[in-house]
């Protein structure tokens, strides 16, 4: 495995403008790609199956990919493979699994002994809604939550404010991400920017601890909690890519979910938290006013 | 250096090395710490190597989350209960005809769909468990028996009473399926959405929706010939009056008469069984000259065939509005009904086609009614077959070994220094076996959602140590023991910081019923709880350990 060593930037050849407008930029398209995706779709990602209703399948069938939705009445929305041979995810947008399941076990040829039905979750509707309402909910209380201890552990302004900032960019960036690659939000996503707003925060606290709590040049603390925090979020990314493809290739889509947008998120922080947070941080520091 | 300073300055490794000890213990020992194996099924701790448990996601099995069907009106008629508590039950027994009687107004609904009550904070509330109603007919309804009821009083659910029952019996029904583990509880949404679970291990989601969905309402119906000659119906027993159940069984057939089917032996309540008696010594059938072994009634497909020629006298069993068994009375039961003392020892057996009816049916008397319909339309269903189930179990090991081996891979790429790196994986993983052994001590059941939750705590517990390790090797070597206290001081501020915002962050997940992510939460969250009282701090006194003494 290759060494790897943090490379010390010369962060003064760059003004703040310059350094804030790289990740302000990137916050603006997340945006208007959520925006955009809200007025033409009506949400600004695409609803997985928890949260709009539906049917997910997981047959085993010897039955060919290309010949599965000629076993059901409905069209599938999607059949994709899962994990073992012979082993495939089926999802519908109809929430009768019951129906759906007799037209499996009747049309679908049987693996040998297996059972054609492996797994069956369906979630109708108006209990998406529901999950939906609390999911959104148990983001807003989190991101609050979260906001509260920043302000409480430095209270100032400007720092805290820039990592409230950042970690709102943090957010925003995976979402578009799987608007623009065609990740359905899932339960499974809903707990990646969760995590994501407890992971995020790490670098952004140990940088402004670093800059604000200690006494030393800015350059040199910087330095200092970079080499710290990149390794962390790195450690953190490498771990959460070998989860998401693996689970990916075994057809667990909870930990596939969760494992790819947290890599996307971290890569998301890392601009964020030395670009935007850490311009908010100098500016605050040189030319900001003490309160 | 003497013990008792040796422990003094180690205390932090030792109390993690306490911890893992007692956490392999909780994990191998066979019984578990808690030697309680009433809960869950013994068998399954048996064949695996640990005390684990897993959930359905990796054990196979079937949840249901269902609303129930039905609307309430709550509040209505105040004047039915006195100050005192004293409850009108006339009065009750008026606004309940609202709903069952046949007039103009009125609703007439079965006895099974319409129920009021008096609730525990001495408010009366009306309900009905079926869609057929409109709001605006309850209400009318209702008005029509003097209740101060509007359109906009109605509202979709039903009572905490009535979803007690429903739990209640629901319980009974899977245990009486022979089935261990088995668990329902309630589950209510932020927006004040009442939901019913009931999870299953090892049982299809077909079975698990034919027990839910059988009302399991029960009733003993007369058929017999009138005065006039036509044949006619009436219930003579519901399940109510049934006082006790005994186990199915087959009759003893009698010389000359051939044994049919199975019968369920029920013991009728002290208040019905002069009631039946009465009713059964009227309508002829203990007469030997009338009613008495007097029904031929076959069955198709399950039911009974009403077409015949000449006059019946059959007692029919009734099971959700489906004529399920037919049966005569028999001699020795029509002679003590006619002397008059059946109804001092009520006994009476229900008749059933075959063994499955007939322990289906002692299941529906035991448990009783499902007091409202669950609501399939709007539910969620998730259910897995074992073997599937087992597969994930073995590949979130892997993946869970994957990640452990890729953090350790690049922790090793960034610090080139087994003296610093080696620990630092060391102590992740002692972290994981903490949580695992605390899992099997409180028996939680894991799920794919705890895995992320562990692969989640590596994660963040390899952060914390790389924070600790940058800042203690700050600048340059550790020279004293002082130098180490303070800079190990300064990272645990951040590691603190972090933690409560992780903490924070997942809380609302933890609180809220969102699903299969509650464990992913709660592991988190503990991991990090763990993390900081006790990997952590034990990891700086293992990294003080070898950067000092040298």
């Amino acid at each position: 495995m290759a060494y790897f060593d943090v490379p010390e930037i010369e962060y003064n050849r760059y003004s703040n403008r310059q350094l804030a407008a790289v990740p302000l930029a990137v916050l603006a398209v997340a945006l208007l790609v959520l925006s955009g995706s809200f007025l033409v779709y009506g949400t600004p990602v695409p609803l997985g199956m928890d949260f709009a209703g539906g049917t997910e399948l997981t047959v085993e069938t010897t039955t060919p990919a290309d010949e599965i939705p000629a076993a059901f009445d409905q069209q599938p929305e999607s059949v994709t493979g899962a994990g073992g041979e012979n082993q495939y995810i089926v999802q519908f947008a109809s929430s009768d699994s019951q129906t759906l399941r007799e037209q499996a076990e009747s049309n679908l040829a049987q693996n040998g002994d297996s059972e054609i039905i492996q797994s069956i979750s369906s979630t109708s509707a108006s209990f998406g809604q529901g999950s939906q309402q609390t999911a959104l909910m148990g983001l807003v209380i989190a991101f609050v939550g979260m906001s509260a201890i920043a302000f409480l552990l430095f209270r100032t302004f400007v720092p805290s404010i820039a990592i409230v900032i950042s970690a709102f960019s943090d957010l925003m960036i995976p979402l578009a991400f799987m608007r623009l690659v065609g990740i359905p939000l899932s339960l499974g996503t809903v707990a990646g920017l969760l995590m994501l707003i407890g992971y995020s925060v790490d670098s952004d606290i140990l940088l402004n601890n670093h800059v604000l709590r200690r006494s030393g040049d800015f350059y040199e603390s910087t330095y200092r909690a970079m080499r710290t925090g990149v390794t962390m979020t790195v450690t953190s990314m490498v771990a959460m890519l070998v989860m998401g493809v693996a689970a990916f290739l075994f057809g667990i889509d909870l930990l596939a979910s969760i494992g790819i947008i947290l890599f996307v998120g971290l890569a998301a922080d890392l601009m964020n938290t030395y670009m935007l947070n850490l311009s908010l941080l100098r500016w605050y520091k040189f030319e900001g006013v003490r309160s | 250096m003497n013990p008792i300073s040796a422990v003094k300055s180690n205390w932090r490794i030792l109390l993690l090395v306490a911890f893992v000890g007692f956490a392999v213990v909780a994990l191998f020992m066979p019984g578990g710490i808690v030697a309680d194996n009433s809960v869950g099924g013994n068998e399954s701790l048996q064949d695996s190597p640990t005390n684990l448990e897993f959930g359905l996601g990796l054990e196979g099995g079937t949840r249901m989350r269902a609303p129930v069907t039905g609307m309430a009106a709550e509040g209505i008629a105040p004047d039915a209960v006195s100050d005192n508590g004293q409850v009108d039950q006339d009065r009750i027994d008026e606004l309940e005809a609202a709903l069952r009687g046949d007039g103009a107004e009125q609703l007439g609904l079965e006895p099974a769909n319409a129920s009021v009550h008096v609730q525990d904070d001495g408010t009366v509330v009306a309900e009905v468990f079926t869609d057929d109603v409109s709001d605006a007919e309850f209400a009318a309804a209702l008005q029509s028996a003097g209740a101060d009821v509007s359109e906009d009083d109605i509202r979709d659910g039903v009572s905490q009473r009535t979803r007690d029952q429903i739990i209640e019996t629901i319980q009974t029904k899977i245990n009486a399926a022979g089935l261990s583990g088995g668990t329902v509880y309630e589950q209510t949404t932020p927006n004040g959405d009442h939901y019913i679970v009931v999870e299953v291990p090892n049982m299809g989601s077909d079975e698990l929706r034919t027990i839910l969905s059988e009302r399991g309402v029960v009733e003993v119906v007369a058929y017999y010939p009138t005065e006039s000659g036509n044949q006619t119906n009436e219930t003579v027993l519901t399940g109510d009056d049934i006082a006790s159940v005994d186990p199915p069984q087959q009759p003893q057939s009698r010389p000359g008469q051939s044994s049919q089917g199975y019968v369920v032996p029920v013991q009728v309540s002290e208040e019905a069984a002069p009631g039946f008696q009465q009713q059964m010594n009227d309508q002829g059938f203990t007469d030997p000259s009338e009613g008495m072994g007097r029904c031929s009634l076959g069955t198709i497909n399950g039911t009974v065939d009403f077409d015949h020629e000449g006059e019946q006298y059959c007692l029919v069993t009734v099971t959700d509005g489906e004529a399920v068994a037919a049966h005569s009375m028999g001699s020795s039961l029509a002679e003590t009904m006619r002397s008059q003392e059946w109804a001092n020892d009520p006994i009476f057996q229900m008749g059933a086609q075959n063994q499955q009816d007939a322990q289906s049916l002692s299941v529906n008397l035991k448990a009783g009614s499902l007091r409202a319909p669950l609501d399939f339309e709007e539910s969620q269903v998730y259910s897995i077959e074992a073997a599937h189930a087992d597969q994930f179990k073995q590949y979130s090991l892997l993946i869970g070994l994957l990640s452990v081996l890729t953090v350790s891979g690049v922790v090793y790429a960034r610090y080139t220094d087994t003296r610093v790196a080696l620990p630092m994986i060391v102590t992740a993983l002692a972290e994981v076996v903490v949580l695992l052994g605390f899992a099997a001590l409180i028996r939680m059941p894991l799920d794919l959602s705890h895995v992320a939750g562990f692969i989640a705590v590596v994660g963040t517990g390899v952060d914390d140590l790389v924070i600790i390790a940058d800042e203690v090797m700050d600048e340059g070597d550790v020279s004293s023991e002082r130098v180490f206290q303070s800079r190990f001081r300064k990272a645990f501020w951040v590691i603190g910081a972090a933690a409560a915002t992780t903490v924070v962050a997942l809380s609302p997940l933890a609180v809220l019923s969102l699903g299969d992510l509650r464990g992913f939460a709660i592991i988190t969250i503990l991991g990090v709880v763990i993390g900081v009282l006790i990997t952590r701090p034990a990891y700086g006194d293992i990294l003080r350990r070898l950067l000092t003494d040298r």
